[in-house]
């Protein structure tokens, strides 16, 4: 099984940001679960392919980060955070509103395929908390309300692209970042390494 | 590493090497630091955290982990405080918590690091209570080697060896924290050819070796050091038996050759010897035609006839000698003797025909050493796949290369195991060699960048048949270019086993015993061209297959013309099943004697165990022969034999004694002899159509091999390997089948394409059961 060729031209975008191209391999990894909902053994043997390693040291980078995930998901990945700061002002609110708008108990997937849910370990933004991910892309400051808003924007409109700016403006409230300086990339920003899934807001 | 510093070792002023790691230090001191991961032939890391010590330091006294500190001046260091006592304690009782314990029925209880150094250093009681966690027990991580994670500690030394010395990075840490567990991707098994050297350094009993398993305890054991004989590296081996039989092989770390490790055909390679088809009388070919058994007295009165006979009627020059490689340089002498003088014929050769001039190997410009490596800026291997043929030289080169930092030029037919380290691939035509190698040499267009990488000394050059379709003269062409490049070592490289001690006995057509000249004769392939018409008679194989090894792959068909065949040999193979008589010889083993490497490195091989039924040492054999065919030996012993190989001039300084009192030591370097090889000249023209590549694989069809019940399963089907072009122009798809037509014969065999090739090559491995001949000009069809 290979990659369709949108998703092969995106993985040698990849390959050549780095100068060797085994350091591509955690990029790859995202792009490889994309394509298959989670990340399965020839999803994990394509990125050994672009990076040169072998698979089972693809498979040994991918098990270490709980963020790949190797059972499938769906479309998207609600995570919410459940760590203190985000527990002490309703993270864990936020969680049951989520596994009550949709219908998927944290740590499964639904039924159609389309929606994950998980309650995670912090995700490094205390100052906004408490704090969703949706693929990754943070939202902050949410409340159970807005929390099943979110729910029923990803499963009405169906987003293909997912960014936590515009989440941030509809969904969320205050920002861990907003009394500090500005900072140019934006400390909230997208990872960079992500830029080709166009996930900064424009599919490449 | 000559200079010498003093550190302050608990208390006492003791002297060591500066810039060696504490542990290594301090064990040289004498003081021996607990480890685990930690293993003198490989990098550092520091995981287990076993050999933590205080080291005393401007910042105060701070335990560090002493392998990974390098010494320096003055240092002051305490192995056996409190402090040190109670992280030993504490780091045991972590690395216990998960572990099952279950040394009663683990393989490595008794001599399990785990084991002895909990008693030694470990707290003596856990105060874990809670559930260990649990894996299933034990998983096939490969068809040799079994993996119970339950028992692993995660030292991460079977993940380094395979990555950093092997270069096979198939087995890896999975998942993470409490979950950590060493495997393999799920259909992708370990499948390397040094997977054995991880059970052998895995400090628990999680890797364990199939051949092994539950057959022995360590104290049960019985060992002797000695020598694989797999192949002409030489590497040591301690050989271990319990009840007779050998259960396993375990390297010894030597300097010279191996540095402790081994390849899997080496480790594993001695299940033949009890194999149930093993010769164990002599068979005499009756009026029926077919073989019997018979007494010895009566085997070699047969044998002396009816050789006898064949130099009456025809002269002794009608008799000929094939084999000796894969004897020890004790029973090749003997082998000699019978032929060259008992007999009287010149025609004696230990190679079939698909190795190097003799005289290259024995006498090579400027003759190196494996240890040159270690120095080398730069390595040219123009050879065969060193890992498919010699497998411990391969890890030796890819240590100078990957550790060391020399540079790599590898120059093959097709993808090599060097490959991934190389800075310069050169592919070519076999039969273009000579080409090549001229345009090498000028520095010719796309080769200039290659020519002035040879210019960066010391060059250490390892030259042989990259295939068995190459002119052997090749070689000696490469050997005569590199010995002329700056500092140049040249390594002239074959595989089988003690070809060069045989050689060096004078197995040799034209060399007598000691690299000296004698009366030429005819060669192996001049051998078989003789039975093929007749101008050869009798034949005499001591351990010889040519059947099966001889390049042409038509040897079996010219053994059967012969008038009179005596083989000594283990088993019945090819060759030997037409023979007239067929006397059973001691093995691997079975026998004392010496070896001599492809370095000209003589080490001692030892007994350990009896040879099965009445199979004999074949230099008891070949003396009683002798003497029933009238020659007059003074002593045929292999002891007498080794002081007349001693008074030969290159091993003037081996004997027995100096070896086995350098036992665990490097042996004895052969050096000198008469012959002096002159480089040839090779063809530099071009051919067209197809060339073939008949390259060797690690687990050919050699009678040992398929004797042996963990090997003889990894041996594979034979494939034609086409590149990518031609595949398309025949309109083959993987998979289907092609008819493949050569000088001796034609197959058909499964397709497989191979981008590594040149467009018009094709590469078929060798002794996979099809032979097409070895000349280079093939035709190629698809089967409809």
């Amino acid at each position: 099984m290979s990659w369709p060729d949108d998703v092969v031209e995106r993985a040698e975008v990849m390959v050549a940001k780095y100068p060797e191209s085994r350091s591509a391999v955690m990029p790859l990894l995202y792009l490889a679960m994309r394509e298959d909902k989670g990340l399965t053994l020839d999803g994990m043997r394509q990125v050994a392919d672009y990076t040169g390693l072998t698979p089972v040291q693809v498979e040994s980078v991918a098990s270490f980060y709980s963020m790949y995930k190797r059972d499938s998901v769906g479309d998207y990945i609600v995570s919410v955070c459940t760590s203190i700061s985000c527990h002490l002002l309703g993270g864990d609110e936020v969680l049951e509103a989520v596994a009550e708008e949709t219908g998927v108990p944290p740590g499964e997937t639904g039924s159609d395929g389309r929606l994950s849910v998980e309650g995670v370990e912090c995700i490094g933004a205390c100052g906004g908390a408490p704090a969703v991910q949706v693929n990754y892309e943070l939202v902050e400051g949410v409340t159970p309300d807005s929390a099943r808003r979110l729910c029923r924007w990803l499963a009405d409109d169906q987003p293909v692209v997912i960014s936590s700016d515009q989440m941030q403006a509809d969904f969320g409230g205050i920002r861990s970042f907003e009394w500090g300086p500005a900072e140019p990339g934006g400390a909230t920003g997208p990872v960079p390494a992500f830029g080709p899934l166009g996930t900064e807001g424009q599919r490449s | 590493m000559s200079d010498r510093i003093t550190i302050m070792l608990d208390g006492r002023p003791v002297e060591v090497d500066a810039g060696v790691l504490l542990i290594q230090a301090a064990q040289d001191a004498g003081t021996y630091i607990p480890r685990f991961c930690w293993h003198p032939r490989m990098n550092p890391v520091g995981m287990c955290r076993m050999c933590l010590v205080e080291v005393e330091g401007p910042g105060g006294t701070m335990l560090t982990t002493s392998c990974t500190v390098p010494v320096s001046e003055g240092m002051v260091v305490h192995t056996a405080s409190e402090t040190v006592k109670k992280a030993q304690e504490g780091v045991l009782e972590f690395l216990l918590i998960n572990h099952p314990l279950d040394c009663p029925v683990c393989d490595r209880g008794g001599e399990c690091p785990l084991q002895d150094q909990t008693m030694a250093f470990g707290p003596g009681e856990s105060r874990y209570v809670e559930e260990k966690r649990h894996f299933e027990k034990p998983i096939p991580i490969s068809d040799l080697v079994m993996l119970d994670r339950e028992r692993c500690i995660l030292c991460a030394r079977c993940v380094r060896f395979s990555d950093d010395i092997a270069g096979d990075p198939l087995i890896e840490f999975l998942d993470r924290g409490n979950y950590t567990q060493v495997n393999t991707f799920a259909d992708e098994p370990f499948a390397s050819y040094f997977s054995g050297n991880t059970v052998q350094i895995c400090p628990v009993g999680a890797l364990t070796a199939t051949p092994y398993r539950f057959r022995a305890r360590p104290w049960d054991l019985e060992a002797v050091e000695s020598v694989c004989a797999g192949c002409s590296v030489g590497c040591r081996v301690s050989v271990q038996s319990s009840q007779n039989e050998i259960l396993r092989l375990l390297g010894v770390d030597v300097e010279a050759t191996n540095h402790g490790w081994l390849c899997d055909k080496g480790r594993f390679g001695f299940q033949h010897l009890a194999a149930p088809d093993r010769l164990t009388t002599p068979l005499v070919r009756g009026e029926d035609g077919e073989l019997h058994e018979a007494s010895w007295s009566d085997a070699l009165d047969r044998a002396a006839r009816g050789l006898a006979a064949i130099v009456d009627s025809s002269g002794e020059g009608a008799v000929a000698g094939l084999g000796g490689s894969r004897s020890t340089n004790e029973e090749a002498l003997a082998f000699e003797r019978l032929m060259r003088h008992t007999i009287g014929t010149p025609h004696l050769d230990a190679a079939m025909g698909d190795a190097l001039d003799a005289r290259l190997l024995a006498a090579a410009p400027r003759r190196g050493l494996i240890g040159d490596l270690e120095q080398a800026s730069t390595v040219l291997v123009w050879g065969p796949d060193l890992r498919e043929e010699l497998p411990v030289l391969y890890l030796r080169v890819r240590r100078a290369v990957a550790e060391l930092g020399a540079g790599l030029v590898v120059v093959h037919p097709r993808a090599s195991g060097l490959d991934t380290i190389a800075d310069h691939v050169v592919r070519y035509r076999p039969g273009e060699g000579g080409a090549l190698l001229a345009r090498l040499a000028a520095g010719d267009g796309d080769l200039a960048e290659v020519r002035s990488a040879l210019d960066d000394g010391p060059v250490v050059a390892i030259v042989g048949r990259t295939g068995l379709t190459e002119d052997g003269d090749l070689a000696g062409a490469v050997a005569g270019f590199a010995a002329e490049l700056p500092d140049a070592s040249v390594l002239a490289v074959s595989r089988r086993s003690n070809l060069y001690g045989a050689i060096d006995m004078g197995l040799a057509p034209g060399m007598g015993p000691g690299r000296v000249g004698e009366d030429p004769g005819r060669d192996a392939d001049g051998i078989v061209e003789g039975l093929r018409d007749g101008s050869v008679k009798g034949l005499v194989l001591l351990g010889a297959d040519p059947a099966g090894d001889h390049p042409s792959g038509t040897a079996g068909d010219a053994l059967s013309r012969a008038e009179f065949v005596v083989s000594i040999d283990l088993f019945i193979n090819d060759s030997n099943r037409g023979a007239d008589v067929v006397l059973p010889a001691a093995g691997f083993a079975e026998v004392e004697g010496t070896m001599t490497n492809l370095e000209g490195r003589v080490q001692k091989v030892n007994r350990l165990v009896p040879a099965p039924g009445q199979a004999r040492p074949a230099n008891e054999i070949l003396a009683d022969l002798a003497d029933r065919l009238g020659g007059k030996w003074e002593s045929s012993t292999a002891e007498s034999l080794a002081s007349d190989i001693a008074t030969l001039v290159p091993y003037a300084d081996v004997s027995w004694e100096a070896l086995d009192r350098g036992t665990g030591g490097d042996g004895i370097l052969a050096r000198g002899g008469d012959v002096v090889y002159s480089v040839p000249t090779v063809s530099t023209s071009v051919g067209n159509g197809m060339a073939l590549h008949l390259g060797r694989v690690l687990y050919d069809r050699g009678t040992a091999l398929m004797m042996d019940p963990s090997l003889a399963k990894l041996t594979q089907k034979p494939v034609l390997h086409l590149h990518p072009d031609d595949a398309s122009s025949l309109g083959v798809a993987v998979g289907d089948q092609v008819r493949v037509s050569g000088s001796d014969g034609s197959a058909e065999v499964d397709a497989a394409v191979d981008p590594s090739l040149s467009p018009g090559v094709v590469y078929l491995p060798f002794n996979l059961g099809v032979s097409v001949g070895s000349d280079p000009s093939v035709t190629v069809e698809k089967v409809t």
